[in-house]
Order: C-alpha cells, then structure tokens, then sequence
C-alpha cells in the first residue's frame, strides 16, 4: 500500500463512517457531527490527490478544499439554529400538556 | 454588449438583488426582486436567440479557459430552464407581496434571490466543482425558506437539511474522482480524458445517488412531502417548481457528458429508470389517498420527479436521443409551471378557506372559480393531456419509447397520467357546494386580486406554450445535448 | 485474510491516520453530546494536522480555526442545553438497524475501495500548468491565485455562502443576542489583550495570503472568533446582530460581483483582473471578505450560541427546585 493508497482508503472509510451514522443516529447534535466527519473524509481524499508525485502540491484540489470547509462551516451554524428550534420546541410542547 | 457577457447576469443579478434585500425595506426588497426576474427573462430571451443564431454562448470566467479556469455555457436546456425560473420567481415574488402570510417573512426576499441565483447558475454550469458550490448555496437557501413556515417548519427542515448535504457529500466525492482521474473538473475536459470504465461509472453513480437525494427521487424521496407542505405558500412553489431542478439539471448533464464514456452507464440508466418508474406510482397513489390539499400536491411532485428521469433510459435506448432529451425537458418546464400554480393556487384556496383539509373546502368553488380552475388547469398539464405544453413532452417521450420498442416505459406514461387526472379531480371536486345546497354560498375572505390572477396566468402559459411549443423546440434543438461546448 | 504491506509510507503518516480514524469513530459513536463534541474537537484537530503532513498549510490553518470554531459552538450548545431524552427503542430493533447499516457501510467502503485502487499516482497536469500560469496572476502563492483569480467564481458564490446562512441565521434565531452586562475583571482583560491580538492576527494572515499560507478565509474565521471572543466579553462594538451587521456582512459580496462587473468593464469578461492591477484588486477584495466573513461567522455561531434565558424550561427548572412537582 502507498500513501496515497492509505489517505484514499481511510478518506473513503471516514466519509462512510460519518454518512451511515448521519442516517441511523437520532439525536440531532450527534447527527451534525456525523455529516462533519463525513465531510473530512472527502476533504482527506481531495487532498491525498494534491499530494501526488514529488514536486509542489497541487493548488487547485487544495483550494476546493478550502472552499468546501467554509462551506460545511456556514452549514452547520444554520443546521445548530434549526435543532434549537426544534428542541426548544418539544420543550414548550411539554409544557403545554396537562 | 456580446451574448458571452449575458451569461452570468441571471447569475449575478438575483445574487446582487437577493444581498441587498436583506437590508432593505420589505417593499424596495420585493419591487427589485420582481424588476430582477423580468430582467432576467429578458436576457433568457435574449440568449435564446444567440443560441438559435449560433449554438451554445460560451463564457470563459476570469478570462481563464479551461482547466485553469472555470467554462460556463448558455445552451438550449440552460435557456429554457433560465427562462423557468424566472417565470416561477416572478409569480412567486407577486403573491408574496400581495400578502406576506405566503411569503413567511422579510427573510424570503434575500433568500429567494440566493436560490434564483444558484438554480441560474446549475443551468449554466459545465463545471463539477462550481456546481457543487451552487448546490449548496441553494441547499442553505432552501432549508431557511422551508423553515419561515414556522416553528414547527424546523424539523421538515433540518431534514431537508441533512437529505441534501449528504447528497452533495457523495456528488464531491464524485468531484474528486473527476479530478483525480483526468486531472480537471471541467466536464468536456474531463470527458475527452476519460479513461477507464469503472471509475467513470463510479462517477456515474455517485452522481446519481447525490442528485436522487436531492431531487426527492424514489425512494430517497420520504423528505419532500413533509418539506413542501410545511414552507409557506411561495416558498413551496419555489420549492417544486424550481428547486428540484437543479439537481435533475446536474445529473442530466454529468449523463450527457461522461455516459458515452462508461459501458456501465446504460445499466445504471436501467436503474434510474425503474426508480422513475416507481416513483410514478408510489407518488400518484399516495397522492390519491391524502386528505391535505399542499400534502398531494406535494405527493404528485414525487410522481413527476420520475418522469423527469424517465429520459435518461429513453435516452440510451431510442435511436433518436434527441427526441427523449427534448420531450424530457418539456415535461419538466410544464411541470414547473403547472406546479407554481398548484402550489400559489392551493395556498390562496386554503388561506381563506382557514384550512387545507380537503373536507373544509366545500363550496369554496363558487366564491373562488378562477383559483380552483387555475389548479384544474395545472393537473391537466400535468396529466399531459391537449393542448398543454405537458402533453407536447409527453408525446415526444411516448414517441421515443415507442421507437425504443419500450412498452413498459409507453404503459407507465400513459398510467401515471390517468392517476394525475384522478387526484387533480379529487382536489377540484372537493371545492364542489355539498350536494343540494345551492344556494348557501361558503363565507370566504377572498384574497387579493394578484393572488388570483398569477396562478391562472401561470396554467394559462402551460396552455399557450403547449399550442405553439416551436421556438422552444427550436431553441433546444439549435444547441441540442450530446453537442457538447 | 490478506496482509497488507506498507510499501515506504511513513510510520508517522500511519499514525495520524490511525489517529483521525479512531477519533472519527468516536465522535460518531458516543451517546452522550458534551463527550461526542470533545472527540470531535479532537478530530478537528487532529485533522489539521493531517493536512499539515500532506503539504497543506493554508487548509490546515483554516480547518484549525473553523473546525475548531464549529466544535467549539457545539461544544457551548452542548453544555447550556439539556440533551432531548432518546425515545425508547426497542433493543433488538436498533441491533438490526445498525447492523444493517455496518454491512451496508462496508459493502460501500470495500466498492469505493475498488474504485479508488485505480487511480493513477500520477499527478495531474492540471497542477503544473495552474502553477505555471500563477506568474500572470498577480500574486505570488498559488493558491490564492486559485481561489481570487482563476477560480474566483467559485470563492465568489462560497462568500454567498456564508452571507445567506447568516441572513438565515439572523432570520431564524429566536433568541435576541444579550449584551453581557457586567463581564467581570478577567473578561476585561481578555477583551483588552486577546481580541486586538486575533485582530492583529487576522491582519497579518490577510496579508500574508498573497505570498505565504494564509488569506481571506483564514483571516475571517480569526476575526470571527475576535468577534464572539469580544462579545462574550462584553465590548457593546462587536454587536453582531442587527441590520448594522447584515450590512458590513452584505457588503462584502455586493463589492465582490462589483469587482466582476469592472472587470467585465475593463477587459470583456466577467471577473477577469487585468495584471496591472490584479495584486491591488486582490488585496483590497480579500480585506472586505475578511471583515464580511468574519461578521458573518459571528452572527451565525452567535445566533447558534445563544443562551435561551427567557425559555420555558429554566422556569420549570426554578420551580422544581422551589419544590413544586413537575
């Protein structure tokens, strides 16, 4: 196996990992971490593929990168909004009961 | 000004309009973003024309050619659905400004322009990676527009939510792939180096499983009909009528470029096809046995999607693709048009009715006979019956099949549109005065003129474009798929 | 079962990735949130240092500061809420489900595998002709060049990005930002020494973006944290709510599509920057990002961080600990 072997492998592995937990877990948080893992797992097979070969990293998968990270950060915040919303909610609806 | 720079101005124009909503005043927010969609059908016009004149309207952004730079181009499909979507955007933007109740809040204007900007921006992209970044602008845009529906809109969200983003996940994973195999995500670049079957084929796939989640595709469609019923009124014929086909949009392009290139991609066509195929059914009958006005509505949307994706084996199998690529894209700008008007229909009819149930509508016919005609209108394109432009794509598709020698294909199109017709009359008949009580009309706050006229006006262009289908035959045929840019 | 041989890989990449993986694991497994969210930071970091380890400084400093900040923001709403009780589920149902989802998972891992085994440790030639053209850019680190100039579209519609998720955000929120009223002797201090220190930071990664590791993204994620850092203690400026506050985050990608349209203007293309001018037009769209994204990151992880004082649960808290029976 060679390093690039072992980066694509283990990307492909974490991306995997984060995707089938997103699906079964049910807690919203821990879901929304799952979808983060997942996230690191294609950024670690992006950048696997700038490493190839001896000389200067390759910019462009690095920049995409970049770009995807800010992505799944601007992501996030807007999901954390959402599950507060949510929980708050079923909070209040507990206490609407009798 | 040359048709290149054209380009980006469906692009640029919502963005810039949809930015500068989100510190105006309610009303200086709407009045632009209704002057920003007419422009932009204006410029879908007018690129029609340059690709009638002269094929596909090529942009080199940054003045950067490809691999360097990213290649952006105007084709026939990207022309037609410009012009979709600023059609949707324009009938949206009137009812939501006639009452903000459709509209869910200030925050529509601002997140309205960011989905118009990233859906213009899919049509006319050629570019995995800045596809991407347009999927997940308007993913963001959409979740927060579902989520003005209130608070209980939170939940249909945030699964809106995760559905989309993991799909855009196994799309960059396809993105990688691209890259790491012919060293550029520039789809025509890519296509020429392509090089081995099984990584394109994987390529393929990955696309599809992404674009399938995102579209609502059978059956990874369970989010659709708890998301589109909880937005606002606006926000859902948004949400049907254009949203959904940015994705499909992807995948039909991803198919155009680098199916040639695989032997696994008639099999995977195959599979689509039968998700299509299921999707026809399993939305039609739900549809059939909701009791919500916006719930079947939303049902029949699932029902559609697999029409949408019924080209692709069409495509494989006719030797004619054109015919199937055409119809296919008919059908889809009919069931954008058709859907905007169920949905603005739907939710005029609901406000005042005070209820979506369908055993609170009775007698709202008589108070409201242009609204209900305006959703009967929709379901007979929908249905794909004459002389609507639905029925125009459907006959082409029903011609490819038949030239493919698919009669499964032929049986589903002509079921799927009988099972339309049902729930459409459904929706209709449940708006009929109880039997034998002429003469109590229902007591109805009529809504505003505008929230009447706009979704009959829209069933109205289904009618119109299904008699006269030509100019957009011609122009998808000036720049047909499969040419490549 | 194969034995699979590590021909020349470094032991100390091995480790890392180990690390990452099992980290990965953890986060993803562990029911209860606060503990979940620590392995998360963990992994953040962790991965930040992978990136390093694969000639990726500029993504290792970005993942550091907005990984970090995500899971610092998760970490804080893990802490002030009560996690939702998990409905009961029957034992052997969640086994099956989750052992459906192992086979499923791993069936897609070994598919992938199979997939990624045939592709080519060439690299792509993409790499040298971007470098090689990096000359006519205007700058000198690559992958600014990338990202504001060759494929400065994509950064462009990222900006929209983060601007429409703060607007959502902004949109969404509930809670009204409280201004801290009375911070404290330590949080003056911080406020007074840390925040102009991540200020400085955020500056130099600015401007350093152009030659060295470093740029828009790095820098606004710093100021961001400047920002959250300052309001927490106390400093009414950093208000990131409110129109003042949509408006510095909306400027940021209005002058961005300007800068398109001069281009258009100067040379017939959307966004091309001529070379006479290329280094002063990066310079000064990078800096109104940084402030752009920064704002924004604020009022996004702000809007999400927020403590709900006023809600319904902390009433019923105060009243069973009075003694009234829920």
């Amino acid at each position: 196996m060679t390093t690039l072997q072992l980066f694509l492998y283990a990307g492909a592995f974490i991306l995997v990992l984060g995707v089938v937990a997103t699906m079964l877990v049910r807690d919203l948080i821990r879901r929304l971490i799952a979808l983060n893992v997942a996230s690191g797992g294609v950024m670690l097979l992006l950048l696997a593929l700038a490493d190839r070969g001896d000389g200067e990293p390759d910019p462009v998968p690095q920049a995409l990168v970049l770009t995807g990270i800010v992505v799944m950060a601007a992501v996030t915040g807007i999901a954390i909004v959402l599950a507060r919303r949510v929980e708050r909610l079923d909070d209040d609806l507990e206490e609407v009961e009798p | 000004m040359t048709a290149s720079s054209l380009v980006l101005v469906p692009v640029f124009l919502p963005l810039v309009v949809g930015a500068l909503s989100a510190v105006l005043s309610r009303r200086a927010a709407a009045t632009l973003t209704v002057v920003a969609a007419a422009v932009t059908l204006v410029t879908a016009v007018l690129l029609g024309i340059a690709v009638l004149e002269s094929g596909p309207v090529p942009l080199e952004v940054a003045g950067w050619a490809p691999p360097v730079g990213i290649l952006l181009a105007a084709d026939g499909l990207s022309v037609v659905m410009i012009g979709l979507s600023a059609v949707a955007v324009l009938a949206a933007a009137l009812v939501a400004a006639a009452d903000d109740h459709f509209a869910g809040g200030h925050a529509f204007w601002p997140l309205v322009g960011a989905a118009a900007a990233a859906v213009n921006g899919v049509f006319v992209a050629r570019d995995v990676f800045t596809a991407f970044v347009l999927l997940e602008l308007l993913t963001i845009a959409s979740v927060a527009l579902v989520a003005l529906g209130g608070a209980r809109s939170a939940a249909a969200a945030l699964r809106y939510l995760f559905v989309a983003v993991t799909g855009s996940l196994f799309f960059l994973l396809a993105v990688a792939l691209t890259y790491g195999h012919t060293g550029t995500v520039d789809l025509a670049r890519a296509a020429e180096r392509a090089d081995d079957t099984v990584i394109v084929g994987a390529i393929i796939a990955l696309t599809v499983v992404g674009m399938a989640a995102k579209t609502a595709l059978f059956p990874l469609h369970s989010w659709l009909p708890v998301a589109h019923p909880a937005a606002p009124t606006a926000v859902s014929a948004l949400l049907s009528a254009l949203v959904i086909k940015a994705s499909i949009v992807i995948l039909w392009r991803v198919i155009e470029y680098l199916g040639p290139h695989t032997d696994i991609a008639a099999p995977l066509a195959t599979v689509v096809g039968i998700a299509g195929a299921a999707a026809v059914l399993w939305g039609g009958i739900l549809a059939l046995r909701r009791d919500r006005l916006k719930s079947i509505i939303a049902y029949s949307t699932v029902a559609q999607v697999g029409y949408m994706v019924l080209l692709i084996p069409l495509v494989f199998a006719a030797s004619d693709p054109q015919v199937a690529w055409v119809g296919g894209i008919l059908i889809t700008v009919a069931h954008g048009v058709a859907k905007a008007a169920m949905f603005l229909a739907a939710g005029a009819l609901a406000s005042a009715a005070g209820t979506s149930q369908l055993d609170g509508l009775e007698g709202t016919i008589s108070r409201m006979p242009w609204t209900v005609a305006a959703i009967g209108l929709a379901g007979v394109s929908l249905a794909g019956l004459p002389p609507t432009l639905g029925f125009v794509g459907k006959w082409m598709l029903v011609q490819a099949s038949l030239d493919a020698g698919a009669w499964w294909w032929l049986a589903l199109l002509l079921g799927g549109g009988l099972l339309t017709f049902a729930y459409t009359a459904r929706m209709v008949k449940a708006t009929f005065n109880p039997p034998g009580d002429f003469s109590r009309a229902r007591e109805l706050t009529r809504p505003a003129r505008t929230v009447t006229i706009v979704p009959l006006a829209l069933a109205a262009v289904s009618v119109v474009l299904g008699v006269i289908p030509w100019l957009l035959i011609e122009v998808l045929s000036a720049a047909p798929m499969g040419g490549g840019a | 079962m194969t034995v699979v041989a590590f021909s020349d890989v470094d032991v100390l990449d091995i480790l890392v990735v180990l690390a990452v993986a099992v980290t990965a694991v953890l986060a993803v497994v562990i029911p209860r949130r606060v503990s979940a969210t620590i392995a998360f930071l963990v992994f953040g970091l962790l991965l930040a240092l992978l990136w390093a380890r694969v000639a990726a400084p500029d993504v290792a400093i970005a993942e550091a500061a907005l990984g970090g900040g995500v899971a610092g923001a998760l970490l804080v709403d893990a802490l002030h809420r009560r996690q939702p009780d998990s409905p009961q589920r029957s034992r052997r149902r969640t086994a099956t489900v989750t052992a459906v989802g192992a086979v499923l998972g791993a069936v897609t891992v070994a598919a992938l595998v199979t997939v990624l085994s045939r592709l080519t440790a060439e690299p792509a030639d993409l790499g040298p002709l971007a470098l090689e053209a990096v000359e006519r850019s205007g700058v000198s680190h690559p992958i600014t060049a990338v990202l504001l100039n060759f494929r400065n579209l994509d950064t462009l519609l990222e900006i929209a990005v983060v601007v429409f998720a703060a607007v959502g955000a902004a949109a969404l929120s509930r809670d009204r930002i409280r201004p801290v009223s009375d911070p404290g002797p330590v949080r003056r201090v911080i406020a007074v020494v840390i925040v102009p220190a991540l200020v400085l930071l955020a500056g130099w990664l600015l401007v350093a973006g152009t030659s060295e590791p470093g740029g828009a993204f790095q820098a606004g994620a710093v100021l961001g944290a400047a920002l959250i850092i300052a309001h927490l203690c106390g400093v009414h400026a950093a208000r990131a709510e409110g129109r003042r506050a949509l408006a510095i985050v909306v400027t940021g990608l209005v002058a961005f599509i300007m800068l398109g349209a001069i281009g258009l203007a100067a040379t017939g293309t959307w966004l091309a920057l001529d070379l006479d001018w290329a280094f002063a037009a990066i310079l000064a769209i990078e800096t109104l990002l940084t402030v752009s994204i920064g704002m924004a990151l604020a009022m996004l992880f702000l809007a999400a961080g927020s403590r709900d004082e006023g809600s319904v649960t902390d009433a019923r808290a105060r009243a069973a600990a009075a003694g009234g029976a829920p």
